[in-house]
């Protein structure tokens, strides 16, 4: 699939060569065009932090006439976005505050009754379906021709859960996804540390998607390049979804795709590009490889 | 210590308490004992997340919790009174502060004052200091790759306060930029050179009237006449994430540094590039960035062992010591 890293002008080997791109990131209609390109070469989803870009991106995409259908994997929340919200509006009360008027404004019923629900209990799950809810209402009213595949948990918050030992908190979110034939997805830093709890909070580790750090360096492999594999050999079937794969740009793709391969229950890869050409080559090499047997 | 857990506190669970308190929890050798969180709202919502860890209102009620070790991630303007009361009030020996230590240069002397007193290990959160290219960089530096440094510059820049007017209340409380953001830039410069005397200082306010939101400073260094400036903003368009970069040039060379790679460009025309995927990063868990558990594990052990751990009180006050005179410098000018 391919991933909106680019559009949010993000790199992570240099945020100075992410500033430098002279290409229009930011444009949605350039976006939709390379989504389009990737979907034509080899991938076949789209994977984005919610936000006011992607969204118009979303709505760009649908006047394709050549799209039919795209799989779609929402992150939420876009972290980053509400950690500077925060710092503007004074910490997490301001945030709330801001977010509660956003949701009000919205006139999003389902999730206007949770956050009632949410405000007067102060219930961590009440105040995250109520999230949810808006954000998963906020894509699908965006879009004729997206499919809601799956919605992962951006990896700020599912590492933070993991640290605190928050599996009432998973099995919530779990829970609510899987009502609504929505695979529940997780995006982690911490691939080892989460297969072991999920297998140790009887969290059905078949039911899940889980977007994890995989590269021939071990660039993010946390502990290490060799814990992480161990886990993933220990999956039920492939669920996951290998994320920086290109160790952001220092491994060419042929070389990255190659260790891919050599892997066990990758379920897919995410990739991001920033060029119509990187889009049609990166994506027909990684289809290539991992599809041969 | 020998295998007892350190019994640690958090106090204040903003941004930064909040990730403190999740690296803490999984830390070997660490007991998270209790959280204080003023704010009723953001109490009621982490009742649930914190479990059987009490979350306290107040200070107070750290007392008979015989706590080892308290973080302190409380808005800069409240580091003074928070610290100076858990030693007042024994209520632990070791203080980790998140940076910078104090608001003003008297308010750190004075807890440093109080911390040598006190005994115990103290430590405030610069945390560059644990990331794998500026320590690499140092040892650069260190080991002589570039010759005797002549001068060097520093960026510290955001986009924190892009777009945003009359916003001085914020902005005051985070303590303007230059305790913000602009203390990164400082103990990287008195880190990697020591001390110095302050030339020059501009600010330009973009926020609000007479809000401090871009500082350009210089600096120079007796007897070896190093030159340096350093610019901090929190209002530079497209920094998605805050980012310091320190480039020095020596008499053999120059070293370029940021938070994603150290270039080590030589006269003789020979260039290495080191991303952090080459200086082994790797932690045992990673959340935010890895030197964040780096940096809660070297204070952790520090405390456990009874060795001193930096920058300490001590060495940070220097900071606060800089930043105090180029407020003063602005201020006359």
């Amino acid at each position: 699939m391919i991933g909106d890293n680019p559009f949010h002008r993000i790199s992570h080997l240099s945020q100075e060569r992410a500033r430098n791109r002279t290409e229009d990131l930011g444009d949605p209609k350039y976006a939709a065009n390379l989504i389009h390109t990737a979907l034509e070469n080899g991938a076949n989803g789209f994977t984005f932090s919610v936000s006011e870009t992607t969204i118009a991106i979303l709505k760009e995409l649908d006047k394709l006439e050549t799209i039919s259908n795209v799989r779609l994997y929402p992150v939420v929340p876009y972290a980053f976005e509400y950690v500077r919200f925060a710092a503007q509006l004074g910490g997490i009360p301001g945030l709330v505050r801001r977010f509660g008027i956003d949701m009000l404004k919205s006139r999003r019923l389902g999730a206007i009754g949770y956050g009632l629900k949410g405000a007067l209990t102060a219930d961590p799950v009440d105040l995250m379906k109520t999230y949810l809810s808006y954000e998963i209402s906020r894509v699908r009213s965006s879009t004729n021709k997206g499919r809601l595949d799956s919605v992962w948990l951006h990896q700020l918050i599912t590492d933070m859960a993991l640290a605190l030992n928050l599996d009432w908190l998973f099995k919530s979110y779990f829970d609510f996804l899987t009502s609504r034939k929505i695979t529940p997805g997780f995006n982690t830093g911490n691939f080892a540390f989460l297969a072991e709890k999920f297998d140790t909070w009887n969290i059905d580790l078949s039911k899940v998607l889980i977007a994890a750090p995989f590269n021939r360096v071990g660039f993010q492999m946390t502990p290490s390049a060799a814990d992480c594999e161990k886990a993933l050999m220990k999956m039920p079937k492939p669920v996951v979804i290998a994320i920086s794969v290109l160790a952001a740009g220092f491994i060419p793709p042929k070389e990255a795709a190659d260790y891919l391969a050599t892997l066990p229950n990758i379920k897919g890869v995410a990739l991001g590009v920033s060029k119509l050409k990187h889009a049609t080559e990166t994506f027909e090499i990684f289809k290539k490889r991992l599809d041969s047997p | 210590m020998g295998t007892e857990k350190l019994r640690v506190a958090i106090v204040g669970l903003g941004k930064m308490g909040l990730l403190h308190t999740s690296i803490l929890n999984v830390i070997p050798n660490v007991q998270l004992a209790a959280v204080c969180e003023k704010n009723s709202l953001t109490r009621r919502v982490f009742k649930k997340i914190l479990g059987d860890v009490p979350l306290l209102a107040d200070l107070d009620g750290l007392s008979g919790l015989d706590i080892d070790s308290v973080f302190i991630t409380t808005p800069t303007s409240s580091h003074f009174k928070v610290a100076k009361q858990v030693y007042e009030s024994h209520l632990a020996r070791h203080l980790f502060i998140e940076k910078p230590l104090t608001s003003n240069y008297d308010d750190s002397r004075e807890l440093c004052a109080l911390a040598n007193r006190k005994g115990g290990i103290n430590m405030v959160g610069y945390l560059r200091r644990f990331m794998v290219t500026f320590v690499k960089a140092k040892e650069l530096l260190s080991e002589g790759y570039i010759g005797e440094p002549s001068s060097f510059r520093i960026t510290a820049y955001s986009s924190d306060f892009v777009g945003v007017s009359e916003s001085t209340e914020i902005s005051e409380a985070r303590g303007g930029v230059l305790r913000d953001l602009g203390s990164y830039a400082i103990d990287i410069a008195l880190w990697f050179f020591g001390g110095f005397q302050l030339r020059s200082a501009e600010n330009h306010s973009l926020t609000a009237s007479g809000a401090e939101d871009s500082v350009l400073f210089s600096v120079y260094q007796e007897p070896n006449s190093l030159l340096g400036t350093v610019s901090v903003s929190w209002c530079e368009e497209g920094y998605r994430m805050p980012e310091v970069v320190l480039y020095i040039e020596g008499s053999k060379g120059a070293i370029e540094v940021s938070d994603d790679r150290v270039r080590l460009s030589l006269s003789n025309g020979n260039e290495s590039v080191w991303f952090r995927h080459s200086l082994n990063d790797n932690v045992k868990f990673w959340l935010g960035a890895p030197e964040y558990y780096r940096e809660d594990e070297y204070f952790v052990e520090s405390a456990r062992n009874g060795s001193v751990a930096e920058p300490s009180f001590e060495t940070a006050s220097n900071v606060d010591l800089l930043i105090d005179l180029i407020k003063r410098k602005l201020k006359k000018d």
